[in-house]
């Protein structure tokens, strides 16, 4: 088989048992892998209403057909239901951790059960063992990482959990070759609840690729097109997604404490450029990727990965923090303990509007750089004012009556875009089926960055058209398994010629966005049957009621109405939201 | 952009003028070329380059044929992008 190994392994922590997964070739062409056929199996494996953190729920770690071969192919995609918003969840983690499964020969791996004490699991070229974790148990995820490694002899790629995840924290990520997160939704805890403290993956077996010559061809191809474009072969280079703090703030949509204003007063002290200034050692890359967007960075005392642009607003101007140290030190927090650094930060703004509001005395304070690195550790650990914090911010601010204040979307705190500075955005983060997410349609693109066209962002019309379109291209690229990056240099053909020569099967433009439909309806249809539905998508109030002052996005306001109800025309659903039964047939749901 | 230019902000005395022509006049200023980083060969904006006058992108309205007056502010940003 090629492209894909043909092998998904099962293994069921409670009854100690192992079995293939069976696939079709069918299901391998309607869903690829990745997040399509990670969402598919989830689907087949467990009711919708399954509890996240039950030991009958699954989770899934899955490559794609393209993993293993051409740049950026190193990347996994995690399913399964989160524990912070009740929706179907797919996160991403770059890395190399993808291009290790696969050269242990899988594909996927399900982990169902729980087991009855703290295991990792050792997958190689052999199969799959369960060993004992209780070393590691309690470790952070450098500390797992880099004895899992010396055990494997230093040539294992690892992804594990750290004490957020041990402690179940909603927000709890999966973290692999040292410093890349599968961040959003929770899924370290879902992990933690099944006592997998990791997975430890290597193998060296090659991915068969069903045309070597059209392989080379296209990879040089693919690789210029990168270098030649200027986003990929030299802003992300250079400065980093950080690059973005700058461009968001003068755009006047770069949200500062807890998305009240638009403008931060001092952007230019925490932005890409201030990071290659003064914490920047050198750049990283993931597996074959020749992008480099990584930034490894130290502050005076500590060192490690990052911050990456959502991790810089998220402690910075979100929170009224302009030391930069101190914010990359509670990155590297995150990263240790493994916390998903947006729902950290979204929480933590929206506890400080709390306090400020008489909602909560005890909760934290703007500005109060010297205690994000101990606000961090605190919620991994669930103690002292963490164990509020650990609830994430939609349970958070109703517990203290002011629901309002919370800044998510089905429970998963929204990114950094303020919305009134980008009707599309506004239109994506409402429908996106994780909940608040910028990367299900990145409309920021064409609205503030000009890719692949420019776009007026304060106007609604074919918004709704542009949303589904970006999300069911970005179902494709996560399904195929490689960097979003690279939708900035090369579109949809070069994706369906990759598989071509990979796999040997030959996707129109058509048939490949027909997958990319059917992953999103798939994934609709699931949040539809656990009780989402068209009040969820929608927005907190604040962005339908006020309107910023100063900036260049002021005096605006999110003017949902206006693309609902196309949105819902364009994917084939009725005025609720869920697909009509002509939209299913023809997808084959 | 910044290392080309070699510094963050430019006074450019100016008034009534095309975008394009304050980018020749910023160049002027700096001592050093930078227009690369924004313009195409034949002059015209790079895809991705983004010129706000005042905040206002002028891709939404005459590109670099914008006219800018004293006092104004423009922000100048090479192609970018991330996450």
């Amino acid at each position: 088989m090629n492209g894909w190994t043909g092998k998904i392994v099962k293994v069921d922590l409670g009854r100690g048992t192992q079995e293939d997964v069976p696939v079709s070739d069918a299901a391998r062409r309607r869903y690829l892998g990745g997040r399509g056929l990670g969402v598919r199996l989830y689907a087949d494996l467990c009711p919708v209403l399954t509890d996240p953190l039950a030991e009958e729920n699954a989770l899934l770690f899955m490559t794609g057909p393209l993993t293993g071969t051409l740049m950026t192919s190193g990347r996994t995609q995690v399913i399964s239901r989160s524990p912070l918003t009740g929706t179907i969840c797919d996160s991403s983690s770059g890395g190399s951790f993808g291009a290790a499964l696969k050269g242990a020969g899988i594909d996927g791996l399900v982990v169902q059960g729980r087991a009855p004490k703290p295991v990792y699991l050792r997958i190689h070229e052999g199969g799959v063992e369960v060993r004992d974790a209780a070393a590691f148990w309690g470790l952070d995820t450098q500390q797992t990482q880099k004895g899992l490694q010396e055990e494997a002899g230093g040539k294992a790629s690892v992804a594990c959990i750290g004490p957020a995840g041990e402690n179940r924290v909603p927000f709890a990520a999966i973290m692999n070759d040292k410093d890349r997160a599968a961040g959003r939704g929770g899924l370290g805890a879902v992990m933690g609840a099944k006592n997998l403290k990791a997975v430890a993956a290597s193998g060296s077996r090659p991915v068969d690729i069903a045309d070597p010559a059209g392989y080379k061809d296209l990879a040089s191809r693919v690789d210029r097109a990168v270098d030649k474009n200027p986003v990929t072969g030299k802003s992300l280079q250079v400065l980093g997604t950080s690059v973005l703090v700058n461009i968001i703030n003068a755009h006047g949509m770069y949200p500062t404490e807890n998305f009240r204003r638009g403008v931060f007063n001092d952007a230019e002290g925490t932005s890409g450029e201030k990071i290659a200034e003064t914490l920047l050692l050198r750049q990283s890359s993931c597996f074959k990727c020749p992008i480099g967007c990584g930034r490894t960075t130290r502050t005076k005392d500590k060192h490690g990965e990052g911050p990456e642009y959502e991790t810089v607003w998220a402690f910075g101007a979100n929170l009224g923090i302009s030391d930069l140290a101190a914010i990359a030190e509670a990155n590297y927090a995150c990263n240790e303990l493994g916390l998903d650094t947006i729902t950290m930060g979204g929480t933590l703004g929206c506890a400080m509007e709390l306090a400020e509001a008489g909602a909560w005395p005890g909760g934290p304070r703007w500005g109060e750089a010297g205690k994000l690195a101990d606000w961090v550790t605190e919620t991994a650990h669930r103690r002292g004012m963490g164990a509020e914090l650990a609830l994430g911010s939609k349970r958070l601010a109703a517990k203290y009556g002011r629901p309002e204040l919370a800044m998510q979307v089905k429970g998963m705190e929204i990114p950094a875009y303020d919305p009134r500075g980008a009707q599309g955005m506004a239109l994506s983060y409402a429908t996106s089926n994780r909940g608040g997410c910028h990367m299900r349609a990145y409309l920021v693109a064409p609205e503030v960055l000009g890719h692949p066209v420019f776009l007026d962002r304060f106007s609604t019309a074919g918004k709704a058209e542009l949303v589904a379109l970006f999300q069911d291209v970005s179902a494709v690229v996560d399904s195929a398994v490689l960097c979003r990056f690279l939708q900035f240099a090369v579109g949809i053909s070069t994706f369906a010629e990759m598989l071509r020569v990979v796999t040997g099967l030959d996707f129109g433009d058509e048939e490949l966005m027909s997958v990319g439909r059917r992953v999103y309806t798939l994934e609709r249809l699931f949040n539809n049957r656990a009780g989402f539905g068209r009040a969820d998508d929608t927005l907190p109030p604040r962005f339908f009621n006020e309107e910023f002052q100063t900036g260049s996005s002021r005096h605006r306001r999110v003017r949902l109405e206006e693309m609902l109800d196309d949105y819902y025309a364009v994917r084939g659903w009725d005025r609720d939201g869920r697909p009509r039964p002509h939209t299913l047939a023809e997808l084959g749901l | 952009m910044r290392r080309r230019v070699g510094t963050t902000g430019l006074d450019v005395p100016a008034d009534d003028v095309t975008v394009l022509a304050l980018l020749r006049l910023a160049e002027e200023s700096a001592g050093r070329a930078f227009l690369d980083e924004l313009l195409d060969r034949e002059q015209g904006l790079l895809a991705g380059t983004i010129i706000l006058v005042n905040g206002d992108n002028v891709r939404g309205g005459d590109g670099l044929r914008t006219r800018v007056r004293a006092g104004d502010k423009v922000d100048l940003f090479s192609p970018a992008g991330g996450g």
